[in-house]
């Protein structure tokens, strides 16, 4: 049975412009899924952006295998001079980054 | 029989103000919002049964906001769309949406109370098993996976479906619960079903399929199957959920120990599945030498 878009309502969107990559994410982040989100952490890894604007509005929630992507994307992202900025966050992920202590990493804004 | 819950949205306060007096004074239970943004943040935190939307709108439009809604909740919410004109395209892109009714405006205030009736009825010979279940003290549900299938199906899909179409619980609760679901259960797969090392589940996402399949071809693990169990409770207002798997467990009193002190920043892969769990359940428990994990969380019934 072939997945389709329905199967995992997460939408990602990148781009980068001046060396700033701007990357939105909507819906559940979970195990399902998280293997896009690391495709386009990769992208921005390999692309000259100095600064990664993570837009978590309109993302519900996301797993512990979603933060490993993002972790692992910080260790390499922040070794090459590189910065994560949450512009802006929904409820559950604002609280969930806070639990986990990931705003003693990067900036996590709030809505 | 519980009215219907309706988020009326429109830019246009007026209507809003209208539509809203209109069906309170028919008995619903109405909320608004006047921009498909903000209608969208009241769907992921409260439960209706209905929206009506109109489909001029600035930034996220009426079929900007079906789409999202259809794509985001599983959960067949009725989506009423409002215009001042039925272009032909709209319409045929709103159905291919599946948008549940259409209402000129200006509203004609018989046409939409029949149109939402009509829903209502529908809707609960439809699929709403909510009523039942919410007069059982108690209802359990025992699920066995094979492993060979388990990954053609999205679980979190799944067990949204099931509880949005069968519980009325708040949209909040129904979200942790499924990062919940999804960690115990990908968990059982990659852990205790696969027997992945870290190194492997840290691997390219097609060379990690690649690996699994060849897992699943070894007899030792095509024989294991995992389990979970679901349990509501309405007198307690607690949901209780375990997933079991057929792995070789592993040492959780240490895990225990350390999330339930003060939670460091964890930037390893270890242990940073069980202190979500731990923080986002009421209760978190271990059995089975590590096999099986249990959480439970009170429900908080939809408002």
């Amino acid at each position: 049975m072939k997945k389709n878009k329905k199967d995992n309502p997460m939408n990602i969107e990148l781009s980068i412009q001046d060396r700033v990559a701007n990357m939105k994410i909507e819906g559940i982040l979970n195990s399902e899924n998280a293997h896009l989100l690391q495709e386009k952490l990769a992208a921005v890894l390999t692309s000259d952006a100095k600064l990664l604007e993570l837009d978590l509005f309109d993302c519900r929630n996301i797993s512990s295998t979603g933060i490993g992507k993002i972790l692992l994307f910080y260790k390499d992202f922040i070794s090459s001079g590189g910065e994560i900025e949450v512009i802006r966050s929904s409820n559950s992920v604002y609280e969930l980054f806070s639990m986990l202590k990931l705003n003693q990493l990067f900036t996590v804004n709030l809505g | 029989m519980k009215k219907p819950r309706i988020l009326v949205v429109d830019d246009s306060i007026a209507i809003v103000n209208s539509l809203c007096t209109i069906l309170q004074m028919s008995g619903y239970e109405v909320d608004s919002a006047f921009n498909g943004s903000d209608a969208l943040r009241k769907i992921h935190s409260n439960d209706y049964d209905l929206a009506i939307c109109d489909i001029e709108m600035p930034g996220v439009s009426g079929l900007d906001f079906l789409e999202r809604v259809r794509r985001d909740y599983d959960r067949e919410l009725d989506v009423i769309l409002m215009t001042g004109f039925l272009d032909h395209d709209y319409f045929i892109e709103a159905i291919r949406l599946g948008a549940s009714d259409f209402i000129r405006k200006p509203i004609d205030t018989k046409q939409i109370i029949r149109s939402i009736q009509s829903l209502a009825d529908r809707r609960k010979n439809r699929f709403d098993h909510s009523e039942f279940y919410g007069h059982l003290d108690e209802a359990e549900f025992n699920f066995y996976f094979n492993p060979k299938h388990f990954s053609k199906f999205a679980i979190s899909k799944v067990f949204n479906s099931f509880l949005r179409q069968n519980f009325r619980i708040n949209p909040m609760v129904i979200n942790g619960l499924l990062i919940c679901v999804d960690e115990m259960v990908y968990n059982a797969y990659i852990h205790g079903t696969l027997e992945l090392s870290i190194n492997e589940r840290l691997m390219e996402h097609s060379a990690l399929q690649e690996l699994i399949n060849q897992r699943l071809q070894l007899p030792e693990i095509a024989h294991k199957r995992m389990r979970l169990a679901f349990s509501i409770n309405h007198p307690l207002q607690t949901i209780t959920i375990s997933v079991e798997d057929d792995g070789k467990g592993f040492d959780y009193q240490e895990w225990l120990n350390k999330v339930g002190k003060e939670p460091q920043l964890n930037l390893d892969e270890h242990g940073r599945g069980i202190s979500m769990l731990y923080h986002l359940a009421d209760t978190l428990e271990f059995s089975k030498g590590g096999r099986c994990v249990t959480i439970s969380k009170k429900i908080y019934p939809a408002q």
